[in-house]
Formats: structure tokens, sequence, C-alpha cells
């Protein structure tokens, strides 16, 4: 490999699309959902740190980084500070895989759609030794519940993707972009694959009404109860991040990801416009869910999903099944 | 499962009063219950006997901040009651407009909580816009938003100027509109449903047994309203409809608050459009006669009362007050503890006890209680001066 294209693969990892843009992109999208939010509650949301706002999550960032770093007494010391790392390393891992400026992601092989899912459950069971590192009361329940969940959502969560692969006849994204250059999955087949992706995207990422595992009125912050500065701003990039990556993914799967009428010659320039614009119409959706419900309990949530979101991923794998 | 215990205050986000609940718990679901309530003690009853009955008032006011009109109004009739001289019914009417105003910004702010508690912060930022409506009436009608000490001993302190019981009544439609729009959601939303429904079980019988009020046991089916009962001000003459509903739980109080809010909203309208002519107040004298006086009123959180014995002087002998939080903490208990119908979830238990709309700061008194000896006191003036003697030392 020359020197050259040694360092465009640099470049790609760290700058574009790599870790600097999934970093602003990142807190863009929280920005982004906190303003949408706070439009639909009839309030101003962020309004001061730069123009509407849109500095205020690097703000938070940066002050949650200079804050005083707690690390209580008879925590688990080594699981304390590996979650957040893990956590934010696992998260930034993630978004590599997703096809922002081309067909495919800086990472992209065949078999890189299970990676993804993996990474998903990986995310949650850091959650729940977070939790459980810190011994609290409140942490500990926290962390039960975020187990809970996944217990509910995980498998409706796969067979909506493994129906969209069926689809595509391919387990790479790469194949799945191209297939959908006809058609996007949400127009065709694969419409109830995506309301129920968008469930469990919503409970992966605890917001409501599947914020359980942090619900503040019940157990206060839930598993990130004793963490502080530091520790606890790496953990809130890293949720922006995986936001970034399930609206992202979302987008790939379901809405063509970067696909778009393009101008030849200025492919990258348009794919990223076009992935920026469907993953925050994705957002979006999940931020109007996170207005118009109140939260559910524990067991009306495993409920929900054994009940009607496992049906319906079923129902939808038949279909795709009987179609292909 | 070996069971644990879970701390839920004095100091918690969704409690931002001082109280303990001491939770045993097993898993997720609540095995025992166990509460302190003694984290703020006042001194407002001390320090209402060292004060003349005209300057007691903005005191007992601050008892409570959110049924401050209630307070007052609670106190000046108690004193009028000493007093042998008629109060003037446009008086009353007016108390009567600014206690139901204070009662629909009391709900309004109770169904936001509520809300919040199941985490529907949507509506608890609708329904907190929508009482700024009320608050800005109350401050056009008494001069201030919270403290209003609208009720004086002798009349009210402030007359309603016919544009302004205008205003007030274009405000009503408002509120009216509001309410129907509210009422309409908590009755469809599915999420609220599932998460009040059958939560927090409180059988009529339990009802009676832990003498609770308000809301509370009109949700349990009871018809309990002092305006009803025992009017005071001018309930006798305004006409209204003692809401009740059958369902026994927080979904019951939601709604019973929620229609009360459109009972409100008639009363004020029925009280501008008879608002009789003559003086606002009289002048009483500093000394009111001798004797004991008790009145009961329906403050929005329940039936409150304030007992005073006076002895003839400017000052009360000693003056006592028991808010409807007290009373309805038998019944957070049984609530907490509905065990058999329903096991309470931790997840329950902020709304369950948001659906007492409780007051603890209002509610504090001091007693001491030893469960495993079952027994209870008080401490005496002199044996808490011994301790601090001893700590002292």
């Amino acid at each position: 490999m020359s020197l050259e294209s040694y360092l465009i693969e640099m470049l790609k990892v760290l700058v574009f699309p790599g870790f600097i843009f999934i970093f602003i992109l990142a807190l863009f999208y929280e920005w982004f959902d906190r303003k949408f939010y706070a439009k639909l509650q009839n309030r101003v949301g962020p309004l001061y740190a730069g123009p509407f706002g849109i500095l205020q999550p690097l703000a938070d960032l940066i002050k949650l980084l200079s804050k005083e770093d707690i690390v209580p007494k008879g925590v688990d010391r080594m699981l304390f500070t590996a979650a957040p790392l893990f956590s934010l390393t696992l998260s930034i891992f993630a978004t590599l895989l997703l096809p922002i400026f081309s067909y495919k992601g800086i990472l992209s092989f065949e078999g890189d759609l299970v990676i993804t899912v993996v990474l998903l459950t990986f995310l949650c069971i850091i959650t729940f030794f977070a939790g459980i590192a810190s011994y609290n009361r409140f942490a500990i329940i926290g962390a039960e519940r975020s187990f809970l969940q996944l217990i509910g959502y995980e498998i409706p969560l796969m067979i909506s993707v493994v129906s969209v692969a069926l689809n595509a006849h391919s387990l790479s994204i790469q194949n799945i972009v191209l297939s959908q250059k006809n058609m996007w999955y949400i127009l065709g087949p694969n419409i109830l694959g995506f309301i129920v992706f968008l469930f469990a995207a919503q409970a992966e990422l605890e917001r409501i009404p599947f914020d359980l595992p942090e619900a503040e009125q019940e157990i206060i912050a839930g598993w990130n109860i004793d963490y502080s500065g530091r520790r606890l701003a790496m953990f809130r990039l890293a949720k922006n991040i995986e936001l970034v990556f399930l609206c992202g993914l979302a987008a790939t799967l379901f809405l063509g990801g970067p696909l778009g009428p393009v101008v030849p010659g200025y492919e990258a320039i348009f794919f990223t416009i076009y992935f920026i614009i469907k993953s925050i119409f994705v957002l979006a959706i999940l931020t109007i869910v996170r207005a118009l419900f109140a939260r559910l309990r524990i067991d009306q949530i495993v409920s929900f999903s054994w009940k009607y979101l496992l049906p319906l991923a079923i129902i939808q794998f038949l279909i795709v099944r009987l179609i292909v | 499962m070996s069971t644990f215990d879970i701390p839920i205050g004095p100091q918690h986000p969704a409690l931002p009063e001082p109280l303990l609940l001491k939770l045993e718990v097993e898993g997720e679901s609540v095995v025992g219950v166990d509460f302190d309530v003694s984290y703020m003690h006042r001194g407002i009853e001390k320090l209402l006997e060292t004060k003349t009955y005209f300057q007691g008032l903005p005191l007992v006011e601050r008892i409570c901040g959110i049924c401050n009109a209630a307070h007052g109004l609670c106190y000046t009739l108690n004193v009028e009651k000493l007093y042998d001289k008629e109060i003037p019914s446009r008086a009353q009417y007016l108390r009567v407009v600014v206690e139901e105003l204070s009662r629909i910004h009391s709900h309004l702010l109770w169904l936001g909580v509520a809300a919040f508690e199941i985490g529907f912060n949507t509506m608890f930022m609708y329904t907190w816009r929508d009482r700024e409506h009320v608050m800005d009436m109350l401050e056009a009608i008494t001069g201030n938003r919270v403290t209003t000490e609208y009720s004086q001993i002798g009349g009210v302190r402030r007359d309603i100027s016919p544009e302004l019981a205008e205003k007030l009544l274009k405000t009503m439609d408002v509120v009216e509109e509001r309410t129907k729009y509210y009422i309409k959601v908590a009755l469809t939303e599915p999420t609220i449903a599932k998460r009040t429904q059958g939560v927090g079980y409180l059988s009529p019988e339990d009802a009676k047994a832990t003498c609770s009020v308000g809301p509370v046991i009109r949700a349990s089916g009871i018809k309990f309203d002092v305006r009803a009962d025992d009017p005071y001000a001018a309930h006798d003459e305004i006409p209204f409809n003692v809401i009740t509903y059958d369902s026994c739980d927080v979904f019951g109080r939601i709604i019973v608050r929620a229609q009360e809010l459109l009972e409100c909203v008639n009363m004020i309208r029925y009280a501008l459009k008879n608002l009789p002519s003559g003086p606002f107040r009289i002048k009483l004298p500093m000394k009111p006669n001798a004797g004991e006086a008790l009145t009961r009123v329906e403050a929005p959180r329940g039936e409150l009362l304030h007992y005073t014995l006076c002895e003839g002087t400017p000052k009360p002998y000693r003056y006592k007050v028991r808010t409807p939080t007290l009373a309805n903490l038998g019944a957070l208990r049984a609530m907490l503890t509905s065990k058999g119908r329903y096991v309470v979830n931790i997840g329950d238990v902020p709304i369950i006890y948001g659906s007492i709309d409780p007051c603890i700061c209002c509610t504090a008194r001091v007693q001491f209680i030893d469960v495993k000896k079952g027994k209870a006191w008080t401490w005496t003036l002199d044996e808490i001066r011994n301790m601090s003697k001893k700590v002292k030392a």
C-alpha cells in the first residue's frame, strides 16, 4: 500500500466519515432531538449556546468533562472504569460500519450486518455491567431492568433485520444498500419490519416509553447513578453516537441509506447529505414517539414486546419469505 | 429471592419534599413499606401563639404555597367564628371565587406532576403552561401569584371590578376548553391507562377506615366534600356537583380532579354572575371573644382543619392545623401494600405516592413511635431542653 492511500485511509477513519465527523453528527443529533422535543412540548429548548442553541450539547459535554470525577467507595473499580470506555469504543466502532459517503462503510465485509446486531447487544450488556459495577441499589435495579428489556426487544429486532437480509439475499450492508436501488424496503414489503425496528431502537436507546433503566422518577438515574464527570460524559457521548448509529442503520436498512439522485462526480457529497436527511427523518419519528407516550412498566414492556412486536416481526418475516 | 430495602427520599427527584419511604423490595415488587414524614418541623403553630390574630394571617398562608388560599380562608373563617358579626355576602362570594381559582391551579399543577411521575413529560409541560392563565388571574385579582392573602378577617382585601370579572370569565372559557382536552387525553391515551388503571387500589372500606379525605376518598366512590357536607363561605348558595369515581385507583383520582376543574369553572361563573352588591369588608376589633372555634375547609387536597382556643386576648392561646396530607397518609400505606389484588411495582411507587397530592412540609408534626415496643410518645419542652444541655456538656 502506498503512503498516499495509507494516509487517505487514515483520514477516512479519523476525520470523515470517521471519528470527528461522527462526533459532530452525534452532538448535532442530540441538539435536534432536544430542540424538536422542546418544540413538541411548547418549550424553547436549547437557546443560548450558538445559533438556536446548536452548541449546547458540546457545552454540556465540556462541562461534564471538567467536573470532578468521583469513584465511590465499594465500586468494582476496574469495571467502573472500563464500562464507559467500552461503551464509547463499541458505539464508535459500530458507526464505522454505516454506509455514509458511499455504498459501504469504512469497514465492510460479507456478514457485517451480523456484527451490527451483535454490537447492539454488547452495548446493552455494557449497560448492565456498568450498573452492576457501582453496587448501588438503584443502579442494580436499573441494570436488571435493562436486561429484562433486552429479553423483550432483541428477538423482534433481529427478526426485522433478518427479513431485510433475506430480501436482499445478503448479509452485507453494501449489498443491502445496492439492492434498494430500485425500491426502498420501507415502500416495499418491509414496512412492518421498519415499525418493529423503530420500537426496538427506542428501547435500545432507553428513551420514553422504554426509559426504565434510567427512569428518573422511579430509580433516580438507574444504572448510571454513580457515574460523574468524565465517565458520565463518555456514557452520554456513547449514547448519542448510538443514536446516530441506530438512526443510520434504520435509514440504511429501510430507506435506502445514501441512495438518491446524484450529480456524477460528486457522489460522496450527495450520499452524505441523503444519509443525514434520511437518518434525521428516523430521528424525528423517534422524538415524536418520545413526546407522545408515558413510560411503561417493566412487565408491560416485556409483554408488549412478546405480544405485539414479536408477532409483527414474524408476520414480516413470513411476508418476505412468501415474496422472495 | 431475598428482599432488600430501597429508600425513596428524603431527597429524591420525584419527591420534591422530605418524605422517606422505606420500601422492602423483592425483585421489582414492593412487599413492605414504612414511612417517615418528620424531616421538617417549622414551629408555625407555636409561632402563631406569639402573634395577634390579624398578624397571623400572612404566616398561616405560608403553611402551604399551593393551597394557601384554603389555609387563609380556613383561618379567617375560624377567627370570624369568635366574633358575633355577619360577614358581607359579597365577601363570601369573592372568597369562593379565589378559593376555586386556587383549586384550579392546584389541580392543574397536580395533573402535570402526575404526568411527570409516569414519564409523560409533554402533558406536564402543557398543563403547567395552561396553569399560567389562572396564575395571571390570581395576580390580577389579588395582586400576588402565590401567597395571595385575599381572604382577610372581616371580608376580603380587594373588590373585583366588572371589567376584571369579564376578563376572568374569558379565562374560564380557556380553562374549560383545555380541561376538556386533558380529560380526553387521559381517557384515550393508552400508556396513561396502562400505568394508572388498577394501580394504587384503595377500597371504599379502606378509604373510610383510614379516614382519607379529598379527591382520594372521592375516587373510591364515597361522596365526601366539606363544601357540600358542611358549607362555608357561599358554598350553600352556589350549586355544584360532588364528583366521584368508583375505580378506586390512580386513574380515578386523575378523572376526579380533572372533572372537578370543570365544576370549579362553573362555580366561578355562577359566583361572578350572581355577585351580591354591598361592602366587601367590615372592620372587626382586635380582641375576639373568648372561646373555641373549629373550621373545616375543602382544600384542593382534601379536608383542612383549623382549631383555635381564645382567651379573649388578641393572641390565640392555642392554634392547631390539620392538613389533608396527614389524613391521607394512612390511605397511602393501604395503597402501597394493596396485596392480593395487585402487587405494587417499584415503578408504581412515585405515581401512587403522587396520587394523594402530598404536601409533606405542611404536615410534619413531632411524634415518636417505637414500633417494636408498640408505643408512641411526644417530648415535652423540658425534655428537649435537658437533651440540649447534655449535648452542650
